[in-house]
């Protein structure tokens, strides 16, 4: 398995393309795909993938890349794509329909924010809009991470007890413009991770059958109903394919979420993406330090991994919740469902939020410890405090 | 953990340096990371790249604020922010053909390096030669600078796809990069200000979004849009030195006022060059490449005939000055001297002043009407006028001691003549002198087989004024071909056209008496047939003879046109006449010899320029005024840049233009012709021709610049353009789409 020094877009690229050509003794690959600051450098790595069934179809806009994907996917390719912020908001509709339909796409998107005011770095505000719309959601952290999420988001879309779309997302330049040494698995290796894709609702030629049409109350929920169980699923059918994935590739992808010296942390960070590698060296250094501090990286949004979040929060007393993103007149996001995870388990619990990093702020160390600070200082939980604007101000000048 | 910033301009590469450094150090074990501070920047904006490596895993997921080292791609970005944040004692490589310690002053904290990437990626072909890729080069003199062996630099450019010139660019910078190693001793770095307590940034409402800083996109640019002029060819060429593009835009605005007023500026003769110019400005005219030339010779003679403008002196002055002949050179340096404010003095042989331009030139050419009013027009400035005095050598000597300055324009006087046997007889006349006896009306060839020799005007016009005076035929003889005949090109077609045969390649050489039927003397010429050799000094093609080819011609008359030369006779003996602004003779008092009698050019315009330019050297000798003396009267537009050189077509956007053929006007019917002297040519009726002047290297205010630019940052304030160069990207759409050359790219 070779490493290279290659940009968080690269490494999405090849993952969409490797993974799709592993469809190819099936109905090969599709992939509509529409280019965007700073997505566009997946766009140009797949157009350029060889790949033996199947192609990429360039459209004339976002909207048709997810319409291309979605009726490429149902007639059995395997079906990808990839977008970024207002591009996202532009394919929005059929985003969801993708999720109602349960057609097992992969979408890579690169965190940026939405404008105006027009602004091309990093913010979550962009995949989290769709977050109600039936779709897995991972947060990444490096390429790597970008890299294997994809590959295994493909086999857990595709299960039969799963048949969910699944988004792959990573910072806006930060991951996807920075260039580190990343592991390209071999084809063979994914071939046998991915195996044909077999959809079970795959529209046929010679059986003419509509999917997605009328659908009385009790039908309709009855469809929503399957959907909330088919999430339910995921945090055990996650386990398999990230054991799989490891027997294969000799590599962990990671756990929905993941922990950092949350054993016996009296405060606790909870962040996703980039902010969760600046805060996990934090923790590291107050930890020689004594303090009892911890951390959990939120890897998978959707399904929510509630347990997991609870567990893992055991031993705290307070928890800061990072948020790269902003629900207007609600607070972060994150946040949101960190605060209803833990309602009537732990309601003793602090629970903070802190907005930070958004449209392309840099979070440094300092941030982070300044957020501790205000964690340790606070009496009680209060609105979301915004942090770090100062810092950012300072990033781009 | 080593950090590395990198300053340079988008395209130069900086991003992949970053990752050159990066690789380099990832194939030796370390952990990397690479990488660029992006924003809406595109080709030759400042940017910033980064690069870290270090031997544990990097957790480090912010900018880099303070570097270890820092690598600047374009010696324009050096400045006290390159070392933002530097870490004392770090190095700075900038890309630059100085020795490093020309950066020791602004940086006295840290170690420096320098090499010439831009000639070592030129010499390479990295890039091209405007943007060329500087970043393999720099790769190696960051090697040599980091103590990081050449051959693990050559092994990141050769893992990443780089190959032979590359690695050559970066062998080569790594032996040249210089470097010093100790930094200056100094005193501890200024504390920095603390940073203002202010948390929050702009409001999008408050000042509606104008709190965002500005982004100067003009720092982007490498190269910048100038206006420039350069020289019409038409103004170029004309020997009156007008400038024609000015007065046909003039016109093409329907400005008939202005365009007068702009060839007076030069000419007082433009009715008369209107009709009588050989024109050289459209032989020179640009457009000939699209679709014919401007005529420009009837756009003169309506302005001319339309504008009215009454010049008037610009100043009063007491100075004399004498001007000896009143042809149009003598005229025109009397006019320019008058318009000084000079007492000009005019002294005509004959009884009329106007030398040629009333006699010369017959009326069907030239109608006396035109020429008594542009005459009439010169006078109106207050010159004296004394006909019937004749200058002589003594009276030179006179005039001088009464007058500041003399100046002799007295043409060419002494006709040429051709050894035929009867020279000297009433069987041979000279075309001047036909031309003279036709002006007053006191000849006639009826019935009359007529030959004129020569090739130029004059013999054009003899022939022409012959078939209107009743002959029988008229047929000009000359010795070489068309293609070598002086005459105005049109005035041949016209002559031709009228029924005049003209016999080239031949040399008559004897002409005898013949036995007359009685009415008429009869003349037998015997000719010579003629070959062309090798050009002579005037370099036209040579006539030779060709040997057993003599003809002979009958006929009743013979007129000789083959020229004229100076009669020097009014100077001293001895003196070397030279055209302009050359002192004649020992006296106090300047003396000048102008027009054809210094020049021997023959045409009216040769004539006018010379007039001018003597006027104009006259009056810098005599006021000490600081006057500029120039071939061309060109404008001067408000540009950036004055271009010493004359547009071609090939500089010119051709396609950009309408095709459309040039308006020649209407003439008189042939038939018509044989019997009157009206003029031939009726001249246009509307200015709508001049609307065809390309304005080659001239701004006419077209404007496609503004419409076309797409940042909006070209505007037009009166009559300069305006470029926000705060804004200018440099993208060049304007220079693309002016038509005529004006904008150019200058390298910043």
């Amino acid at each position: 398995m070779p490493v290279q020094v290659i940009t968080g877009n690269h490494a999405a690229g090849y993952a969409l393309s490797v993974a799709g050509e592993a469809n190819r003794t099936a109905r090969g690959v599709a992939c509509g795909i529409y280019p965007i600051t700073p997505q566009t450098e997946i766009v140009e790595y797949v157009a350029q993938f060889p790949f033996s069934k199947g192609r990429v179809v360039p459209v004339e806009s976002e909207h048709s890349a997810m319409a291309v994907s979605m009726g490429a996917s149902m007639n059995g390719a395997r079906a990808f794509t990839a977008s970024s912020a207002n591009g996202l908001a532009y394919m929005a509709e059929n985003v969801m329909v993708a999720g109602y339909y349960r057609l097992p796409i992969v979408m890579v998107a690169v965190n940026r924010t939405l404008g105006p005011p027009w602004n091309i770095w990093a913010d979550q505000g962009d995949t989290l809009m769709l977050r109600d719309f039936a779709w897995l959601q991972f947060y990444c952290e490096d390429n790597q991470e970008v890299l294997d999420t994809t590959l295994l988001a493909f086999r857990l879309a595709e299960d039969r007890r799963i048949l969910l779309p699944a988004l792959t997302c990573m910072d806006a330049f930060i991951v996807s413009h920075t260039q580190t040494g990343t592991a390209l698995p071999e084809q063979a290796d994914v071939d046998r991770f991915l195996p044909d894709l077999d959809l079970p609702h795959r529209m046929h030629y010679d059986e003419a059958r509509t999917l997605g049409g009328l659908a009385w109350p009790h039908e309709g929920l009855s469809m929503r109903l399957e959907i909330d169980e088919a999430m339910k699923r995921v945090a055990d059918v996650y386990q398999e394919c990230r054991e799989s994935f490891t027997e294969i590739f000799g590599r962990d992808p990671g756990d929905v979420i993941q922990t950092f010296a949350t054993d016996d942390a009296k405060l606790v960070l909870v962040a996703s993406g980039t902010i969760a590698t600046t805060a996990r060296e934090v923790v590291r250094q107050r930890r020689k330090a004594g303090e009892k501090i911890g951390l959990v990286k939120l890897k998978m949004f959707r399904p929510f991994p509630e347990a997991a979040l609870r567990e893992a929060c055991q031993a705290a007393t307070r928890v800061a919740v990072l948020d790269r993103n902003y629900a207007a007149g609600a607070g972060g996001i994150f946040w949101q469902d960190t605060r209803a995870a833990f309602q009537g388990h732990r309601d003793d619990l602090l629970i903070q939020n802190y907005l930070t990093g958004l449209c392309g702020g840099d979070v440094t160390p300092t941030v982070i410890d300044e957020i501790l600070a205000d964690l340790t200082a606070r009496a009680n939980a209060g609105d979301p405090v915004w942090m770090g604007i100062q810092t950012s101000k300072e990033t781009l000048q | 953990m080593i950090e590395i910033r990198i300053h340079g301009r988008g395209g130069q590469g900086g991003v992949t340096l970053a990752k050159l450094i990066a690789t380099s150090r990832f194939l030796q074990g370390l952990s990397v990371q690479a990488f660029g501070l992006y924003a809406a920047e595109r080709s030759g904006a400042p940017i910033q790249a980064f690069c870290r490596y270090a031997d544990e895993p990097i957790t480090n997921r912010n900018l880099i604020y303070e570097p270890d080292h820092v690598i600047v791609l374009d010696p324009t970005l050096v400045g006290p922010v390159i070392a933002t944040g530097l870490k004392t004692g770090g190095w700075i490589l900038v890309n630059s053909p100085e020795p490093p310690g020309e950066f020791a002053n602004q940086f006295a904290r840290y170690r420096l390096a320098t090499v010439d990437a831009t000639t070592i990626a030129r010499d390479n072909n990295l890039g091209t030669r405007s943007v060329p890729i500087v970043n393999t080069a720099l790769a190696g003199a960051v090697g040599r600078m980091l103590a990081i062996p050449l051959q693990e630099i050559c092994a990141a450019l050769e893992h990443l796809g780089f190959k032979g010139s590359n690695l050559a660019a970066a062998s080569r910078a790594y032996e040249e990069v210089r470097l010093v190693e100790s930094p200056r001793e100094v005193g501890p770095p200024e504390a920095l200000g603390a940073p203002a307590d202010e948390r929050r940034g702009p409001s999008l409402l408050e000042g509606a979004g104008a709190a965002l800083p500005a982004l100067k996109t003009g720092q982007w640019a490498t190269e910048q849009p100038r206006r420039r002029q350069m020289i019409p060819p038409c103004n170029h060429i004309c020997p009156a030195g007008n400038n024609v593009q000015g007065f046909l835009n003039a016109l093409a605005r329907d400005e008939p006022d202005e365009a007068l007023e702009i060839l007076l500026r030069t000419t007082p003769f433009p009715s008369i060059c209107g009709r009588a110019c050989p024109a050289p400005c459209m032989e020179a005219c640009n457009r000939i490449e699209l679709d014919g030339a401007v005529n420009v010779r009837q756009m003169e003679r309506y302005a001319g005939d339309h504008g009215v403008v009454t010049p008037a002196p610009l100043a009063r002055r007491d100075e004399r000055i004498a001007i000896v002949g009143s042809g149009p050179a003598g005229l025109t340096a009397a006019y320019h001297l008058a318009r000084f404010g000079y007492r000009a003095k005019v002294f005509e042989s004959g009884a009329e002043i106007g030398g040629l331009l009333r006699s010369g030139i017959p009326e069907f050419r030239l109608p006396e009407d035109v020429v008594a009013r542009e005459i009439d027009r010169i006078l109106g400035l207050g010159i004296e006028v004394e006909t019937d005095r004749r200058i002589d050598r003594q009276t030179l000597l006179g005039l001088a001691r009464d007058h500041d300055a003399v100046l002799v324009a007295t043409g060419l006087q002494e006709q040429r003549d051709l050894q035929l046997g009867m020279d000297g007889t009433e069987a041979v006349v000279q075309g001047i002198d036909f031309l003279d006896h036709v002006h007053r009306g006191d000849v006639r060839v009826d019935g009359e087989s007529v030959v004129v020799i020569g090739g130029g005007n004059t013999a054009m016009d003899a022939a022409r004024s012959a078939l209107r005076l009743g002959a029988r035929s008229v047929r000009v003889v000359y010795r070489r071909s068309r293609q070598e005949m002086p005459a105005i090109r049109e005035e041949i077609h016209d002559a031709a056209e009228e029924g005049v045969s003209i016999d080239l390649l031949t040399q008559p050489v004897a002409l005898h008496e013949e036995p007359s039927d009685g009415l008429l003397r009869r003349y037998r010429l015997t000719c010579r047939r003629m070959e062309l050799g090798e050009p002579d000094e005037s370099g036209r093609r040579a006539p030779m003879e060709i040997p057993d080819s003599d003809f002979e011609l009958t006929c009743n008359r013979v007129i000789l046109a083959l020229g004229q030369s100076p009669d020097v006779s009014v100077f001293p003996e001895g003196t070397e006449v030279r055209e302009g602004t050359q002192l004649l003779g020992l006296l106090e008092t300047p003396l000048f010899a102008i027009g054809d009698l210094a020049t021997h050019d023959g045409t009216i315009a040769a004539a006018i320029g010379s007039g001018r330019r003597a006027a104009v050297h006259i009056h810098r000798v005599l006021s000490g005024a600081h006057v500029r003396i120039t071939e061309h009267a060109d404008e001067y537009c408000d540009v950036d840049v004055w271009c010493d050189e004359v547009i071609r077509a090939d500089a010119l956007k051709l396609h950009l233009f309408e095709r459309q053929a040039a308006a020649e006007g209407e003439s008189l019917p042939i038939i018509e012709r044989r019997s009157t002297f009206d003029e031939v040519h009726m001249g246009l009726e509307d200015a709508t021709e001049a609307a065809r002047c390309l304005s080659c290297g001239v701004c006419n205010e077209c404007d496609l610049c503004c419409t076309y630019c797409p940042e909006g940052v070209l505007k037009r304030v009166g009559h300069r353009l305006e470029f926000d160069y705060a804004y200018c990207k440099g993208c060049g759409v304007c220079v693309t789409e002016c038509p005529r050359s004006v904008i150019f790219m200058s390298h910043l």
